[in-house]
């Protein structure tokens, strides 16, 4: 295994140019991505669709050849086939042998990252319980549901317990208890020591999980960080609601606030400052109102993501 | 180890895949009908119930290869199964020797199977037996051994369509090589730049006629001979058949090699 000391990966220049034919368009896939993962973190890699993070992921897995650049896992260049012992990885929408069942299909990747059959044998158990898949451990792959295989894609990228895991879309199509699960095994695995890099749309869980972030837009990195740095923290709005208020509202509010209505029971008044905020509230209890909420709106991971890639 | 796991795991594929066992019971068919055939061609039962039966298997075994053989890589791609192997510490070249091995080592127990109902059904029947058929089986297999290089060499660049379409063309084109010369020879005068063409196509396909010693070995086997062909010719077939297989294994490889997935 490599020294921990190095960047889990790095990446540098990284460019991918698809040329599809004599008589089709030339397509950027990635231009000059320049990326560090520390290890022990989990690093969340965002963009839209197409905006090459399944490229980056497959470069660094040995499945596509850049064409400018290079990268490296932990400081092993990525077309060694030997940085691959280091790296367990999970495709989007995993895909495997219909004809195999669970514990065959990870006896299978067992083999292929070298482990004896003893290792085998009890991570396969390991895994197939935490993993819920017990019940279904000699059931061939085509009765799996998807949610199933997602969980099967993940055990066999962590069968060999790699110091780095990549994982592309692992909560796409999962539902809500199906990402709970994912999200609590990329904790543990962090908890563990190993790194996670992962892309995701679900912006949600990358900003609940996540130590850093990349966002990528049209094949280059146009912001990368811890969350918290890149988050500013900046107020954008506050709500405030007030019961007592008559049903034509506060006069004085108009032109402060963004937007204001009644429901019935309370006035909600909804303004863009934290200065505005405090005046809108002298302003309901002024009018005899009675204060019941009072919440700020900072930055979500989202509104970031959609103010850096400029959509 | 990688090569090895890779091979296993396409020849447990094969065996759980219901397209095995059609084609394995349509040769068994093939060998049992020729005992029919035989009696309806007045004389000569045993002469004509090795020459189908033997037909039969290569038939059999050619069809594993074009069908098995075409799907085996480009299936991988399509299905993506072959992402989670590769990002594995796997060479690509271990991934197309392990996968061309599992089919070699699937048509070998196919063939043995029927080689054992076919002998015994000869000895059922009181026809001879020699060791000349073992000769013929043989080459059958080395044969295929180059038929399925040929369908991992397409499979590794083109669809399973256009793989089987381009194999089967090599398949009988393979048989016919020793008359592409002399067809060359007819245009020697006339044509000379078809002649050069035809001896091109002549260098670079597989000269399957090389392993067709069926007709050789229902004449040994009739006059009870172990020896249809002698020993240093099988020794060069088989010399040829393992080196052009290798080498076409080794043009797929540098086609996959490099290929963005």
């Amino acid at each position: 295994m490599a020294a921990f000391s190095e960047s889990a990966i790095k990446t540098s220049g990284l460019g991918m140019i698809y040329n599809p034919g004599l008589f089709a368009r030339r397509k950027i896939g990635l231009q000059g991505l320049n990326l560090a993962v520390p290890p022990g973190s989990i690093f969340g890699y965002l963009g839209q669709n197409g905006a090459g993070k399944t490229t980056t992921i497959k470069i660094l897995v040995g499945l596509q050849f850049a064409t400018s650049g290079q990268a490296w896992v932990f400081g092993r260049d990525v077309q060694d086939s030997r940085a691959r012992r280091d790296l367990g990885f999970m495709p989007e929408d995993p895909y495997f042998y219909e004809y195999l069942t669970g514990a065959e299909t990870l006896h299978f990747f067992g083999k292929l990252s070298g482990l004896d059959r003893a290792t085998r044998r009890k991570r396969t158990q390991e895994l197939l319980a935490q993993f819920g898949l017990e019940q279904a451990a000699d059931v061939p792959l085509r009765e799996y549901s998807k949610g199933m295989r997602q969980r099967l894609g993940l055990s066999q990228a962590i069968m060999h317990k790699p110091p780095l895991v990549i994982l592309d879309e692992p909560m796409t199509g999962l539902d809500p208890l199906g990402r709970r699960d994912v999200r609590n095994v990329i904790l543990s695995l962090r908890d563990a020591g190993q790194t996670v890099f992962f892309s995701s749309h679900i912006l949600s869980d990358v900003e609940d999980i996540c130590d850093r972030v990349c966002v990528i837009n049209k094949g280059s990195a146009v912001a990368e960080g811890p969350i918290h740095s890149l988050l500013t923290g900046k107020v954008l709005e506050v709500s405030l609601a007030a019961s007592g208020i008559p049903p034509q509202g506060v006069p004085e509010l108009q032109g402060m606030a963004r937007r204001s209505w009644h429901d019935g029971a309370l006035y909600h008044v909804l303004v863009d400052s934290e200065e505005k905020a405090q005046s809108a509230k002298a302003a309901l209890e002024k009018a005899g109102g009675t204060l019941r909420l009072i919440q700020p709106h900072k930055e979500s991971l989202e509104e970031y993501f959609v103010r850096v890639t400029g959509e | 180890m990688i090569v090895p796991v890779i091979a296993l795991n396409t020849f447990r594929e094969a065996v759980r895949d219901r397209i095995l066992y059609v084609l394995l019971v349509f040769g068994v068919l093939m060998i049992m009908v020729s005992r029919a055939i035989g009696w309806v061609s007045f004389g000569g039962e045993n002469k004509i119930m090795t020459d189908l039966g033997l037909s039969a298997i290569w038939m059999f075994s050619g069809m594993v290869s074009i069908f098995i053989g075409t799907g085996l890589i480009h299936k991988e791609i399509d299905k993506r199964t072959i992402y989670s192997i590769l990002a594995k510490p796997a060479e690509r070249w271990q991934f197309l020797a392990g996968k061309y091995l599992g089919l070699a080592l699937t048509l070998l127990i196919a063939l043995l199977l029927l080689a054992a109902i076919f002998l015994a059904y000869l000895w059922f029947c009181g026809a001879p037996v020699t060791l000349a058929l073992g000769q013929a089986l043989l080459l059958n297999f080395v044969e295929m051994l180059v038929v399925t290089a040929v369908a991992i060499l397409f499979s590794s660049a083109s669809t399973p369509i256009m793989s089987a379409i381009f194999t089967t063309i090599v398949f009988f084109a393979g048989q016919l090589t020793k008359w592409v010369v002399d067809l060359g020879a007819i245009y020697k005068q006339t044509h000379p730049w078809m002649e050069k063409l035809l001896h091109l196509v002549y260098l670079f396909l597989p000269n399957l006629h090389n392993f067709n010693i069926r007709r050789e070995t229902v004449l040994a086997t009739q006059s009870r001979l172990h020896m249809a062909i002698p020993v240093d010719e099988l020794m060069a077939a088989t010399i040829y058949g393992l080196s052009y297989a290798l080498a076409l294994l080794l043009v797929a490889h540098l086609l996959f090699k490099r290929r963005n997935l």
